[in-house]
């Protein structure tokens, strides 16, 4: 069992975070009265933001965006399973019932968990998730072999893994059907750099993705008419 | 050359993805600014106390209403903070961040106004949503009398409770994290957050002898 003085030591360290949780809300208050009034009122975030649960990438910290403008999905190594329910109740939340604007798929160097896959050791419980980082190095084998660097190797894996992500948010019908009513909402790959806290557009072209994914996913008669 | 609706629809869409950029250029220099320290730490590793398990919801960024830094909170968000004992995605971040980051609290975090509740209190069919939802259905099912003789707003904030009092408990009958709780003392918390009011309120979850001993026998592993 626990020793109490650890027990003490962590009921502690929580209660200096309710407190925390007080000084945000007088802050906020002082800034503008009637913020949590709005709040209350319902969300309309114009972000779905994807990313790794890894606790250096807060969403809105590194956007820069306050409660209430951007709907949050965070798992190991920001991935986008074609059969995972979680992932995809998100983004069908997201598209259909909060019509966000934008899609983005934010990942970032140095993940543990897309080290865990490149590593040759038995997991357990997390084989099945990472192993659809090993499947994104096997659709791009070639080019991830032919960096001598590990390092750079790891790294490019990374952003290979984003846009894999991508993709798979761009097969659903949701974003497909809704993108062709509404041109909206477009998905976007970025990557979260912690050594010094900036974030780099991948700069996926979304309408070319679009086109792409659609000659063997669309699930949105009539949509591809022009290709 | 005149612009088409699509064309200026782009370019005010474009406007504000441009925004969330920028501003995170301002944010990386203010940090550096004022806490020159952080970046080169924060890439050299992360040892997070908390685990959060919250909801996706825009309105409760967890780093930002608990005060804390980059590089405290290890976060799972999904639709209504519902857990299923079978999902392999919050399964893999409970596995991560227990066994590996050997965090000290683990919280399951609902939320009043919350979107997710609200369906599974009404009889839509929401497509890919309802398996989803089920577990809240269940509950719903469970505590059928008490919730209709509650207003509707109270219902919800009642079923968001029930929610973080089931999602804890399929937490606490994972044996990685039945393990680190004899082991090393893990903590579980159960919290609202009023969205109305932006305060953290904690749930009474501690459980009796009697139900740690049957869980133990029935979940434990080794």
């Amino acid at each position: 069992m626990a020793k109490p003085n650890i027990n003490r030591y962590l009921r502690q360290s929580l209660d200096h975070i309710f407190q925390n949780n007080k000084k945000w809300v007088s802050s906020k208050k002082q800034t503008d009265a009637s913020f949590f009034d709005k709040l209350s009122a319902g969300q309309s975030p114009d972000y779905l933001y994807i990313g790794c649960s890894d606790s250096r990438v807060p969403a809105n910290e590194i956007m820069g965006l306050e409660a209430g403008e951007v709907f949050v999905h965070r798992n190991i190594a920001n991935l986008v399973p074609n059969v995972d329910l979680n992932v995809m109740s998100v983004i069908n939340y997201a598209v259909r019932h909060l019509k966000v604007k934008h899609i983005i798929v934010c990942g970032h160097y140095n993940c543990g968990g897309v080290k865990a896959a490149l590593t040759p050791a038995d997991l357990g419980l997390l084989n099945p998730w990472l192993r659809n980082i090993r499947d994104v190095y096997r659709l791009h084998e070639k080019e991830l072999d032919a960096i001598p660097e590990e390092h750079a190797r790891y790294n490019r894996l990374i952003e290979l893994n984003v846009m894999e992500s991508c993709r798979n948010i761009i097969k659903t019908a949701a974003v497909q059907q809704s993108y062709q009513e509404n041109q909206y909402p477009i998905v976007h790959g970025w990557v979260f750099d912690l050594g010094d806290g900036l974030l780099k557009d991948l700069k996926v072209d979304f309408e070319a993705e679009l086109a792409n994914v659609q000659k063997i996913y669309c699930l949105s008669p009539g949509s591809n008419s022009e290709h | 050359m005149t612009l088409s609706r699509t064309d200026i629809a782009r370019a005010s869409l474009t406007d504000r993805y441009a925004t969330g950029l920028r501003l995170n250029k301002e944010w990386a220099a203010q940090t550096a600014r004022n806490q020159p320290e952080l970046f080169p730490t924060l890439a050299s590793g992360q040892t997070p106390q908390i685990l959060w398990i919250g909801c996706s919801d825009s309105r409760c960024p967890e780093t930002t209403f608990l005060g804390l830094e980059p590089g405290d909170v290890f976060v799972h968000r999904n639709i209504a903070n519902v857990l299923h004992p079978g999902d392999l995605s919050s399964s893999a971040v409970i596995e991560y961040a227990v066994q590996y980051l050997r965090v000290n609290h683990v919280v399951v975090c609902g939320h009043t106004s919350c979107g997710g509740v609200a369906a599974a209190l009404g009889n839509k069919n929401l497509g890919i949503l309802d398996p989803w939802l089920f577990p809240l259905r269940q509950l719903r099912e469970r505590n059928l009398k008490l919730l209709q003789s509650m207003p509707s707003e109270e219902a919800a904030g009642k079923l968001a409770e029930l929610n973080v009092r089931e999602g804890l408990n399929i937490v606490k009958q994972k044996s990685v994290v039945l393990n680190a709780i004899r082991e090393r003392g893990l903590q579980l918390h159960g919290l609202i957050y009023d969205v109305g009011s932006g305060v953290l309120s904690e749930l009474d979850t501690e459980d009796s002898e009697e139900v740690i001993r049957a869980r133990l026998t029935a979940f434990h592993t080794e």
